[in-house]
């Protein structure tokens, strides 16, 4: 009966990665395409989970508590700025640059808490004005130009199966210890599930509300630095032009929230990466064009919330049949 | 009261941000134009950008040109610019803001970034509240629109690094506000294209992929250079490009705003990337075609190095790219990862200006039946790290830019000839 | 007594904000020299879409809901009726069609939320996708590549003052009476305020919904067609900036984003003159991109702290 029990959640956890490999698998092999041909691929697809995964741990970390942040792509765009700035002028390793970006990605998440909690708006209001403030800052420490450090061979060489492998790896293991096994995640946790009753009981909401900002940042840090070190340049964004990485968090997170059922979320938000990552692996190497990448990536949203959102009554639908 | 006097207070500091952060009076300009004047690197040019604001004070400049065309009064030229990110737009700003605004009577007022024509219209409306006499144009998403609002409220109108179709041009070359063009025409465009890759060509490289760059979204000078990269490859082979040879090509692209990977020829079109999607599938499509077996050349329409620099290490794959001269680009160039640079100097929107200004002083200059400006103004093209030093190095000058004060102002109130002689010596030899 | 005045006066601070805007605009502008009769028109002519669609936006808010999606909206809608025009030559038919496609759009989202049980922002999430998506391929397939171009001299009699400020009054009006003078702005509100308790008193939160959304989707639709009538060509990245501007032109204009009582129909068009007021003004003072994001930045904080000063509550909002 318990193994019965582990395989059901074993195959419930792995089942929409799996069905979306197979598809995809079934197309490339239909077009003679292999979708893991060389080592590069591998990269891609690592870089891509790496990358999704930890969006959407920032992301859901403060709309799990009703905290909707715009300001998720600002962060990792003005912490690699100046994280890469200091590196190239000190010729520093690119591992100083990852934590220095971390550091300055908790900084500026510290920045936007003490906003939310000190102004008491909406955060939905504040990470529209932090997004501005960020986006203007990193476009005036640069005069506009961005960072260019394609010829930095120190800080390009960040792009390796080895080193996307451990970014997951211990974002995964450390997001799991902080918000499973502390009292810090026992506290978001009860104010998740009722703030009112929360504070009523002594839980103090405002550093737990700052650590939460915090340690979004920090992860936003870690994003910069893996899109960053990708092409070996920074891109300024303006008018918030840097609220598009907000948007590849959205389909993980739903399938996280679907697959929390079978495992722990966090595991889920790794498989939801995982198989957005597939998805986004077969669009290279299909060379799929970007507007049918955009209505495909639509399609699949959508359904899948239809189904997450109606799964009772499907089901209720089928056993009647069978009836 | 406590939140009365917070109302305030937030007021008054709003207010302060905006004087605070807003360019200087005149009365401050003298100290300032002499800092500005001795800015030599990048990061003194960065720095003093905060600055450009500032308007060279009547002392500093002349009040009068040679030619006696009083320049007395402060000219205000508005300037539009789709996308003030890119390199080019920042050269651009710097020239005008740093060095042109101290040498002239003369005070620039930029749009923010602009989406689309409506932004654009927008931006006019803004500058004509400003009392901007001319506006200098490097956005395009409806040329004609601009002209038109432009001519309506009686504001010269011209087009920087750039020129209008054929049919555009006749619509307007006797509109007496638009001033004209002068940049890279689509064949200027096209032929770009074509000698980038007839340089690899005849060096026997066989196997290439090409950035297309804004191609997708029908870029006419993306789609030009590209055309002029598969034509050069269609005549070293005398085979085709989907069945057409030569300016043709630019049909057949503008057909599927694609191009087709295959051979022409012996010559191989290995991998093809368009577009600035940006997105993880997007770099990965980078890097797949960066890492194809056999590629030895990336000929790329736009900014080649930032997007395949990376992709590219490890290989002995090489870069072409169109751009302008940047800090970036050099260093790319002594990595040995980019190979041949087609760029736009900065001070090649010089003689734009200066025809723009004698038009805002009144002295217009028509070409010899009367029309509007078009000249056609290439690139400077690099093929070697020591090249693009000795380019770069003149194109960064704020002491001495390509096109310096003296060169200008033989232009202000001249004649078409003599312009025609000017633009057409734009080699960096020619100038200097 | 006094601290109902207080409370009144605080309320009113998006309006002191905005008549702050006009004056400094007033007074800088006559200091430079500008051309104040003209940048007054400028403003309107800059103001007028972002104000009639945040006006319709303004019901959905009320519910505390959210669409992310009628930037997005208002460009599908403009290159449909502008494709129309093209074919039809027909100014009315183009017209009909921006706001049909419009409502079609609303009516899709605030549907499809309704009929699977879908979180309204969530659905408008991958209406966001797919519109976009629709632009690109509606620019693709038109055959002229890279554009839509409606005529100017087809819509150059509309491109005036009078017209803009006609309908956007009309619109405006009409909203003013819906919301603050029929049940369906009460019920929005208390839908809004207390969804748990209105819903048990036998208000449908799905009918409500279907209708903000209908409102919204013409305001979207006159938004797009002014949007044609300001700017005739259309590109891929037409609208692309009216999806923000009427999120930050909403709470600007002093609507709480949680909606419910407090939900003010004026923010809308207190919030998108005032952002363009505060364009201008940037533009007076020439600051450069980043510099002049960051001022905007915190003036925008700042005045949304001092609307919303009245309300604070014990716990951080959500």
């Amino acid at each position: 009966m318990k193994s019965n029990s582990i395989i059901k959640r074993v195959l419930g956890a792995v089942c929409i990665p799996i069905i979306t490999f197979l598809i995809i698998f079934i197309i490339c092999q239909s077009r003679g395409i292999a979708l893991f041909d060389s080592k590069s691929h591998w990269i891609i697809f690592l870089r891509a989970v790496a990358s999704v995964m930890l969006t959407t741990f920032a992301l859901s970390i403060n709309l799990n508590s009703g905290r909707f942040d715009f300001s998720i792509g600002a962060i990792s765009l003005l912490s690699s700025v100046i994280s890469a700035q200091i590196c190239i002028k000190l010729g520093l390793p690119v591992v100083v640059m990852l934590l220095i970006s971390i550091a300055v990605g908790m900084l500026l998440g510290l920045i936007s808490g003490t906003i939310y909690v000190i102004t008491k708006l909406p955060p939905i209001i504040v990470s529209l004005g932090v997004t501005l403030l960020y986006e203007g800052i990193a476009f005036a420490i640069t005069a506009g130009y961005g960072v260019s450090f394609v010829t930095n061979y120190e800080l390009t060489s960040f792009p390796s199966i080895r080193n996307y492998l451990l970014v997951i790896v211990i974002a995964l293991a450390l997001i799991i210890l902080i918000f499973d096994y502390t009292s810090f995640g026992y506290k978001y946790r009860s104010l998740l599930s009722g703030q009112k009753v929360s504070i009523n009981t002594g839980i103090k909401e405002i550093p737990n509300a700052l650590g939460c900002y915090i340690i979004a940042g920090g992860l936003m840090g870690v994003v910069g630095v893996i899109s960053s070190t990708n092409t070996g340049t920074i891109q300024m964004s303006l008018n918030f032009g840097s609220i598009g990485v907000m948007f590849t968090a959205f389909l993980p997170m739903f399938i996280g929230g679907f697959v929390g059922r079978f495992c722990n979320e966090k595991i889920g938000y790794l498989i939801g990466a995982i198989t957005t990552a597939f998805i986004s692996l077969a669009y290279a190497r299909l060379k799929v064009d970007s507007s049918v990448q955009q209505i495909i990536t639509a399609v699949i949203l959508v359904c899948f919330l239809i189904y997450l959102n109606n799964e009772k009554k499907i089901f209720k639908f089928k056993k009647t049949k069978k009836e | 009261m406590k939140k009365v006097l917070s109302l305030l207070l937030c007021i008054a500091l709003c207010f302060t941000m905006l004087v605070g952060c807003g360019g200087t009076t005149n009365g401050d300009k003298d100290s300032d134009t002499k800092a500005e004047t001795q800015a030599e690197t990048q990061a003194e040019t960065q720095a003093a950008e905060t600055k450009e604001a500032d308007v060279a004070t009547e002392a500093d400049v002349e009040t009068e040109a040679d030619n006696g065309i009083d320049m007395s009064e402060t000219v205000k030229i508005g300037v539009l610019v789709a996308d003030v990110t890119t390199a080019e737009a920042l050269a651009f700003r710097s020239y005008y803001t740093q060095y042109i605004q101290n040498q002239y009577n003369v005070e620039f007022v930029y749009s923010d970034a602009l989406k689309d024509s409506a932004d654009e219209k927008s931006a006019i409306d803004t500058f004509i509240t400003n009392n901007c006499k001319a506006i200098i144009s490097f956005s395009s998403f409806d040329r004609m629109a601009q002209i038109d609002q432009c001519a309506k409220a009686k504001v010269y109108y011209a087009v920087a690094t750039g020129t209008l179709t054929d049919e555009e041009y006749e619509k307007v070359k006797t509109n007496e506000y638009y001033v004209g063009a002068i940049g890279p025409s689509l064949d200027i465009e096209y032929q770009t294209g074509y000698d980038m890759a007839k340089y690899y060509l005849d060096k026997g490289v066989k196997n290439f992929a090409i950035f297309g760059g804004a191609v997708p979204y029908y870029t006419d000078m993306h789609i030009y250079r590209v055309a002029g990269m598969l034509a050069a490859m269609a005549d070293a082979t005398g085979a085709d490009y989907q069945g057409a040879k030569g300016p043709a090509i630019v049909g057949k692209i503008y057909e599927t705003a694609d191009v087709k990977t295959g051979s022409i020829g012996d010559v191989n079109i290995l991998g093809y990337v368009g577009g600035y999607d940006m997105d993880d599938a997007w770099f990965g499509k980078i890097a797949e075609v960066a890492q194809t077996s056999g590629l030895e050349m990336i000929l790329a329409v736009g900014n080649g190095s930032d997007f395949f620099g990376t992709a590219v290490n490890g290989t002995d794959v090489k870069i072409a790219s169109v751009d302008a001269y940047a800090d970036s680009y050099g260093a790319a160039m002594d990595a040995g990862i980019l190979d041949y640079m087609a760029g736009k100097f900065s001070a090649s929107i010089g003689p734009i200006f200066a025809i723009t200004y004698s038009a805002a002083l009144g002295a217009p200059i028509r070409d010899n039946d009367g029309n509007a400006v078009a000249l056609g103004q290439g690139y400077w093209v690099a093929t070697s790290p020591e090249q693009f030093k000795e380019y770069y190095s003149v194109d960064n000058s704020l002491d001495a830019p390509a096109y310096d004060k003296a060169d200008l102002d033989t232009l202000i109130g001249s004649d078409y000839a003599t312009l025609e002689k000017f633009v057409a010596a734009y080699t960096f030899d020619e100038i200097k | 007594m006094k601290t109902n005045a207080k409370k009144s006066i605080m309320n009113l601070a998006p309006v002191f904000g905005l008549i702050v805007l006009v004056a400094a605009f007033l007074i800088v502008g006559h200091m430079k020299g500008i051309n104040i009769s003209y940048g007054l028109k400028s403003v309107i002519n800059q103001s007028v879409v972002v104000a009639v669609v945040a006006t319709g936006a303004v019901f959905i808010y009320t519910l505390g809901s959210f669409d992310i999606s009628l930037g997005a909206s208002v460009a599908v809608s403009a290159i449909l009726g502008g494709m129309v025009y093209i074919k039809t030559g027909n100014l009315l038919l183009m017209f009909a069609t921006c706001i049909g496609v419009a409502v079609l759009v609303a009516l899709t989202n605030s549907v499809l939320a309704s009929i699977f049980n879908l979180p309204v922002f969530v659905t408008t999430i991958a209406m966001l996708s797919v519109l976009n998506a629709m632009v690109l391929l509606l620019i693709g397939i038109n055959g002229t590549g890279s554009e839509i171009s409606v005529p100017s001299d087809a819509v150059a009699h509309l491109d005036n003052i009078p017209f803009k400020v006609a309908v956007l009054a009309l619109y405006i009006l009409a909203c003013v009476f819906i919301f603050n003078f029929t049940p369906i702005g009460r019920k929005e509100k208390f839908l809004g305020g207390n969804p748990l308790c209105a819903q048990l008193t036998g208000i449908s939160i799905k009918k409500y919904s279907i209708i903000a959304f209908i409102i919204s989707g013409i305001g979207v639709g006159l938004g797009a067609f002014l949007s044609i009538v300001y700017a005739p060509t259309l590109t891929r990245s037409t609208a692309s900036s009216v999806g923000m501007d009427v999120i930050i032109a909403i709470v600007f204009g002093g609507m709480p984003v949680s909606g419910g009582a407090r939900s003010k129909i004026y923010a809308a068009l207190i919030g998108a003159f005032s952002m363009t007021f505060l364009s201008q003004i940037m533009t007076l003072f020439n600051l450069n991109s980043g510099i002049g994001q960051i001022v905007k930045a915190a003036i925008f904080i700042l005045v949304v702290f001092i609307a919303a000063s009245n309300h604070r509550q014990k716990e951080l909002p959500r």
